[in-house]
């Protein structure tokens, strides 16, 4: 069987910083994977990296997903093609109406498989559905994107994007950041409803209370830009009691 | 005067006299800005000087649909300049509260527009004197019926010279369009708004000339007492346009809200100028400009708020921004203050800046597509300003224009 996404050795830099240096991972459909790792270990890099941000520059090995490769996928194909990226500080758009901007992703993604651009007044029943689920208002809807919400709203809406976009394999970068105790379990749920034998995720997050609530079924240390430890979701539970002191004794 | 200037041959014309033999004394003696005019530094008329203008004498033809459906769409009145020359027929049945006349037989009249209009100004001065043709339009009461000043005209190397002083009798109240849309070399248009007291106007402009057109218009604007005016101009048309405003605000608690959006891409050249003369005490006025460029195309901005040294309490605001959406596009933005009164508010700014890329990818990784996106940004740019107007009627005619601009060219 193919892996849905297959990481290979893969080096990143940021102008001349080498920031990922080698780093091997295989998710296959249906996975939810876990990353940890210290601040500045390269989390959000390989985020970006997998996204297809511009700057980020791949200075060797390969992503695959569905056994082709994605490098020369610019970051709109990348999630045309099933790639969705929660980001960890969401991006403000001022002056961009968030009903519009949820629509033509919809519909970007619809054109793209040959469909209809989604109905006006079914789209807005079908995103108020999913918003009311994750705990987003509809005055929040009618605000520019991002723009005036908090911390926590804000992953909130990346979440609700995610629900509409129903994307193959999702990136998800301390999604937990910033969310009350209530609204991480409101966001797990929306997170949980999605999980798919046809679904993985990547679940970046600091904290082992992220993962009580979205139980991997994998877990990586990632430190100086290599994955330097690989367990179940019990390597969480170490992680929480001792730190990342140690690990590099066991790369 | 160098040689190589073509100037319009005004020695055909019959001799002037009074205001408009002024006007033209002045046009003789300066002819077209020269290389040192501080004002027309960023902004050259080379290509236009060096062609052989003729003044419109006869109308081009039809009028187009296009303009005719757009008067239609917001219940205005059309009143239709063709080749710069008035369709008589228009003048007919016009809306209640609204009288024309012949400013050609009005020396008093042609005498207060002069007064407000762009101050030794070579354009204003050339238009005033061929005037192609010359239209005092009176207000008086509430006219309920918009107007649409439709510009047309056709011709490689005519030039028009439309003269039109809308004068606003005291607590009279009217909507008006501008919509410039020729093929002609030069549209030299010349338009007063004098607003009496208590008055007010809400005004839009949009300038959509072809792009070998050379548009150089100039308005006044005079407010008398309590008088205000809400305009807006989008400027997306011509080889090169230039859109100079002057306001006097002649009366206190005068008002006056000016905004404008210019759009170029190509190698078009867009040029929004506006003069706020806050002559006496309480006014207020507020400028927003927006420029959006690409490719090779140049903007420049020139605002200067005079206040006089008794006009205390002015509150005068002028904001530019300006987005540069290709390495090779430029634009020149001078904001200028200059005030001579010590208890007042004013600010002025302009910016310049790119597209900002972590929110390009932010759109395009939820999947969409690079132009879509920065159609959206675009977009988001311009949004506040166009949204700031509040007659539902005048916006109508500029979103579709601002929005088929930004899908055309794959902003
Ligand atoms: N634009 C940039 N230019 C230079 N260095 C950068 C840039 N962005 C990130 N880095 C560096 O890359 C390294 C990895 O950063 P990254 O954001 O991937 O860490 P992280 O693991 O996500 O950390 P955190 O847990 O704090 O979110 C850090 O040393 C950071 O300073
Ligand atoms: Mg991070």
């Amino acid at each position: 069987m193919t892996a849905l996404l297959e990481i290979r050795d893969l080096h990143a830099s940021i102008g001349d910083k080498p920031i990922l240096k080698g780093i091997n991972l295989t998710i296959n459909a249906g996975e939810v994977h876990a990353i940890m790792g210290p601040n500045g270990s390269g989390k959000s890099t390989m985020s970006y990296v997998l996204a297809g941000r511009d700057g980020y520059e791949v200075t060797g090995g390969d992503i695959l997903m569905n056994g082709e490769s994605m490098l020369e996928m610019e970051p709109d194909e990348r999630s045309r093609a099933g790639m969705f990226l929660a980001f960890q500080y969401p991006v403000e758009l001022p002056g961009v109406g968030g009903m519009s901007f949820l629509r033509a992703a919809v519909n970007a993604r619809r054109k793209d498989a040959g469909e209809d651009e989604v109905d006006q007044l079914a789209f807005v029943k079908m995103v108020r559905e999913k918003a009311k689920m994750l705990g987003v208002s509809d005055e929040m809807l009618k605000r520019a994107v991002n723009v005036g919400f908090s911390g926590g709203e804000k992953k909130r809406y990346e979440i609700l994007q995610m629900a509409l976009l129903e994307p193959t394999m999702a990136v998800l970068d301390e999604t937990d950041s910033g969310l009350d105790v209530d609204a991480l379990r409101i966001v797990s749920e929306g997170v949980n409803v999605l999980r798919d034998p046809a679904r993985s995720m990547l679940v970046i997050t600091h904290y082992q209370r992220l993962l009580n609530h979205i139980v991997p079924d994998f877990v990586h240390i990632l430190a100086d830009g290599r994955i330097r430890k690989s367990g179940g979701k019990e390597l969480a539970l170490e992680v929480e009691e001792s730190g990342y002191a140690g690990i590099d004794d066991a790369a | 005067m160098p040689g190589s200037m073509m100037l319009p041959d005004l020695g055909a014309m019959p001799p002037l006299d009074g205001t408009r033999g002024d006007a033209a004394a002045r046009w003789r003696q300066a002819g077209w800005p020269g290389p040192r005019v501080e004002s027309w530094r960023f902004t050259k008329l080379d290509a236009l000087t060096k062609m052989d203008l003729v003044p419109a004498a006869n109308a081009a033809g039809e009028a187009s649909e296009t303009g005719v459906a757009e008067a239609a769409s917001m219940g205005a009145h059309l009143i239709r300049f063709d080749n710069g020359l008035v369709d008589a027929a228009c003048l007919a049945a016009l809306p209640a509260g609204v009288t024309a006349r012949d400013l050609a037989d009005d020396e008093a009249a042609m005498s207060a527009l002069a007064d407000i209009a762009p101050q030794n100004h070579p354009v204003s001065d050339l238009s005033m004197a061929v005037m192609t043709s010359g239209l005092v339009l009176d207000v008086d009461g509430v006219v309920d019926t918009p107007l649409m000043l439709l510009f047309e005209g056709a011709g490689d190397d005519a030039s028009t010279h439309p003269v039109v002083y809308v004068r606003l009798a005291a607590a009279a109240r009217l909507q008006l369009a501008e919509l410039h849309a020729s093929t002609v070399a030069l549209a030299a248009p010349l338009i007063g708004y004098d607003i009496g007291e208590g008055a007010r106007l809400e005004q839009v402009k949009l300038q959509r000339e072809s792009t070998t057109t050379t548009h150089l218009a100039s308005t006044g604007v005079r407010l008398a007492e309590k008088a205000s005016i809400a305009g807006f101009s989008l400027s997306v048309g011509g080889t090169l346009a230039r859109l100079e405003t002057h306001v006097t605000m002649a009366g206190e608690f005068a008002d006056c809200q000016l905004s404008a959006i210019y759009m170029g891409r190509g190698s078009q050249h867009q040029d929004v100028t506006t003069y706020m003369d806050h002559a006496v005490p309480n006014c207020t006025s507020n400028q927003i400009i927006r420029g959006v460029l690409d490719d090779t195309a140049r903007g420049v901005y020139q605002g200067k708020v005079h206040v006089a040294p008794d006009a205390q309490k002015t509150d005068g605001q002028q904001m530019a921004r300006a987005l540069l959406l290709s390495r090779k596009a430029e634009v020149d933005a001078k904001p200028e203050l200059e005030i001579y009164a010590d208890d007042v508010i004013c600010a002025h700014g302009a910016t310049v800046g790119e597209l900002d890329a972590t929110q390009l990818f932010y759109l395009t990784s939820r999947g969409i597509p690079e132009d879509i996106a920065r159609a959206m940004l675009v977009e988001a740019f311009l949004v506040d300003t166009i949204e700031a107007i509040e007659n539902e009627t005048l916006a109508g005619l500029l979103r579709p224009v601002a929005e088929s601009w930004l899908t055309a060219g794959g902003a």
